[in-house]
């Protein structure tokens, strides 16, 4: 096998697969953003957490299509991987049998409730991290840029959680101000 | 306080990209520690502190009336 391509497979898998984890977390945060607008189900405060979580996440893979692989960049996606599996498990042990006076806030999707779903998601981004480190390791992937072809993919991939951020910011501010979140209503749109 | 979070994710996303590493750095670090505070914050409660006490977990130590299997 030629050196250069030995070295360069481990790299685009790499980037392939971060690729994968920024495209399935702007897919999860656009369907609760259409829950939220479309479905009118206001987020809770630890649901807010969750979506903070997964921008965290994000913000690992941005730093590796802008500034090049490190695994320091890995090591913060997975910082903010177990911070969405401890907020998602504490909030479904929250829903198993609701607090007296804490009915359930929001709907299932086939089958499970948002929460459940972050814990799902949680577990298979601390799995799927686990076995690219690895399969893939670190070594021959430091500093290599991704082809200009997924970079540019990327780029735009990043741009767009950008900007879903930016608008839950927006949406954050409206909701809570800079007080607690209501969960009933927009807190700055109600006029009280 | 949740607008402190999102403040701070928004600035290091928009740094990752745009601006300088250590600024992207920093405001996740300081997210990261205003995450965890908030989460403390709203799972606390003054009467039941951390704890969830109406999820039982001990095991029934009554029978239960019910039929089970074919055994019943």
């Amino acid at each position: 096998m030629n050196i250069t391509t030995g070295a360069r497979l481990p790299a685009t898998l790499n980037d392939l697969f971060l690729f994968a984890v920024m495209l399935t977390m702007a897919a999860i945060l656009t369907t609760a953003m259409a829950l939220q607008y479309y479905g009118g189900e206001i987020p809770c405060p630890l649901c807010l957490l969750q979506r903070v979580a997964m921008f965290g996440v994000g913000f690992g893979v941005i730093l590796h299509f802008r500034h090049g692989y490190s695994a320091r960049n890995d090591g913060v996606s997975l910082l903010f991987a177990l911070l969405l599996l401890i907020v998602s498990a504490r909030q479904t042990l929250l829903d198993i049998y609701p607090r007296p006076g804490h009915s359930y806030i929001g709907s299932a999707v086939l089958g499970l409730h948002m929460p459940v779903w972050s814990v799902v998601i949680a577990v298979a981004l601390l799995l799927a991290f686990a076995i690219k480190l690895a399969v893939l390791g670190g070594e021959d992937l430091r500093d290599r840029q991704p082809s200009p072809t997924l970079g540019r993919l990327a780029g735009l991939l990043c741009l767009y959680v950008i900007a879903i951020c930016l608008i839950n910011f927006v949406s954050v501010i409206l909701q809570c101000g800079a007080d607690a979140c209501h969960t009933s209503q927009y807190g700055l749109l109600s006029g009280s | 306080m949740m607008l402190a979070v999102f403040a701070t994710i928004s600035v290091a996303l928009l740094a990752a990209y745009w601006g300088p590493r250590w600024i992207a750095i920093l405001a996740m670090l300081v997210c990261l520690a205003l995450s965890i505070g908030l989460f403390l914050f709203e799972i606390y409660s003054p009467e039941y502190g951390f704890h969830m006490p109406w999820l039982q977990v001990q095991i029934d130590l009554v029978p239960h009336d019910r039929p089970r299997g074919v055994d019943s």
